[in-house]
């Protein structure tokens, strides 16, 4: 068998651009997070309170993008969506792909949610004369999030690797800090070894914090 | 004193034995020292490599083609000899040549100092420039010029090494990096990037810009000069080569290939 000897001298030499390369991927995979989640809560609304062209375009925004390959919607949007007039930087055009794919996955995990509460519930509140907004935010909502929270904090983590193939489009993160490293040391093997671990405490801190949310937010009985 | 001398000559004859035996029992190698053992011989066995296109390529009958396989069969035919190729991959051509398996390596291999520590080069018979291409109205004729622009490249190429210099060095050029050509070549295409780092030949030069110009190269950035290496220490070989490929640079043979190949004439080829 032949022997490979460890060197990390090179790569740990380089720890800043790790953590530059780290923060990069926070960055995208929060923002992302965030607009995928507006989009989802306001999708999975309209889903299933909206007037029927509405929630019918809704279901084919979902199915369109859940049926494609993220990497297809990185091109899409960054080389494509140039000769229609629209020119956004790496950076941008990453956001905006992986705002839309979280906000399909979103869209309907929310909308399972939804369909949670028992209509009862909508029907009490009615009675009681509260407002549609009022219905949808309090009654609907808050408790459609609790119920799905475990099922959107995973989608939240996919997301969170997913940041990975960005590089394709010329973004710059952890992976392609990562293979740049690699092209000028040759140390794949320590670069991505490194890099794994990297992900590996960047997905637990985020679990953590989703824990953390999840303590604060969800604090009633059911 | 006697049976000392003695002892060391049955040694030595033992020695000699036992090598020659293990010279049968390896596997025939071609080791040409001079241009008329190559001759002898019957063929001249030439290490190329098939992946480089448009130097090294599979053609649509499945045989080797491209401008360093059509220049190796023109070695073989002023030698008078068929040409027997040997693929190697590019960290394969130095040992090509120190284990024997072949007598010379025509594939694309750049001449360096390093790499002439352990393999004698020809003269360059062909040469490519690592260049930055845009579109045909932007003015653009050095780094500076970059400042304030977007400049895409491929991942680890040697385009990359050079611009990311000249990004240190000229702070506010914007460099992006894509992990293969075709992604490099839809982005300039696309209007992504202002300009990229690529070769002096490529598909590139085919394409128009998103306003309908043509790419042009702008500035070299670094030229590399492809020789034919041998075993060192074969000067019969190497001189053989050297007249050769003199020949052909004159008679335009050389430019002709370049052309039909690379679709753009070769950079000037000094010698040494």
């Amino acid at each position: 068998m032949p022997s490979y000897v460890f060197q990390f001298g090179p790569i740990l030499i380089r720890s800043e651009e790790l953590i530059h390369g780290a923060w990069l991927t926070i960055w995208f995979a929060s923002v992302s997070m965030v607009l995928g989640l507006a989009i989802g809560i306001l999708g999975a609304v309209a889903r299933s309170f909206g007037p029927r062209w509405l929630s019918s375009l809704v279901a084919a925004y979902v199915e369109l993008i859940r049926n494609t390959p993220l990497l297809i919607q990185l091109y899409f949007v960054f080389f494509t969506l140039p000769f229609l007039g629209l020119k956004l930087s790496s950076s941008a055009a990453a956001i905006l792909a992986l705002s839309i794919h979280l906000g399909a996955y979103a869209t309907e995990i929310m909308r399972a949610g939804i369909q949670s509460i028992p209509s009862g519930q909508i029907e009490a509140a009615k009675s009681l004369g509260l407002k549609p907004y009022k219905i949808i935010r309090h009654i609907v909502l808050l408790q459609a999030l609790r119920a799905i929270y475990p099922a959107l904090c995973g989608q939240f983590i996919l997301q969170l690797l997913g940041t990975s193939i960005i590089s394709a489009i010329a973004a710059e993160e952890l992976t392609a800090i990562a293979n740049n490293m690699v092209m000028q040391t040759f140390r794949s093997f320590e670069v991505y070894i490194v890099v794994a671990i990297i992900y590996f405490i960047l997905v637990q801190a985020f679990s953590l914090l989703f824990q953390g949310f999840s303590r604060f937010f969800f604090r009633w009985k059911t | 004193m006697f049976k000392a001398r003695l002892r060391t000559v049955v040694a030595g004859c033992a020695a000699l034995a036992m090598s020659a035996l293990l010279l049968t029992a390896a596997p025939q190698k071609a080791a040409a020292e001079t241009v008329d053992d190559i001759i002898s011989r019957g063929k001249v066995i030439i290490a190329i490599d098939t992946t480089t296109p448009p130097y090294g390529m599979i053609d649509e009958e499945f045989q080797p083609a491209g401008f360093d396989i059509e220049f190796a069969k023109l070695i073989g035919a002023a030698l008078g000899v068929p040409v027997e190729f040997v693929t190697v991959t590019s960290p394969g051509r130095i040992p090509a040549l120190l284990t024997n398996r072949a007598d010379m390596v025509v594939s694309i291999f750049s001449i360096t100092a390093p790499r002439a520590l352990q393999v004698n080069f020809s003269i360059p018979y062909a040469g490519q420039s690592a260049v930055v291409i845009a579109p045909k109205s932007s003015n653009i004729k050095s780094h500076a010029d970059l400042v304030g622009k977007k400049v895409g490249l491929t991942r680890g190429t040697g385009e990359d090494g050079l611009l990311t210099e000249a990004a240190k060095a000229n702070p506010g050029i914007e460099i992006l990096r894509f992990d293969d050509y075709a992604s490099l070549l839809q982005a300039m295409v696309s209007g992504q990037i202002d300009a990229m780092g690529g070769g002096d030949y490529g598909d590139i030069y085919l394409k128009k810009s998103s306003n309908g110009e043509d790419f042009e190269m702008k500035y070299i950035l670094k030229t590399f000069y492809f020789g034919v290496g041998i075993r060192r220490g074969n000067p019969d070989i190497l001189q053989w080569l050297n007249t050769f490929i003199f020949t052909l640079k004159q008679d335009g043979t050389l430019e002709r290939l370049s052309q039909k190949y690379r679709n753009t004439p070769l950079p000037p080829l000094p010698v040494f």
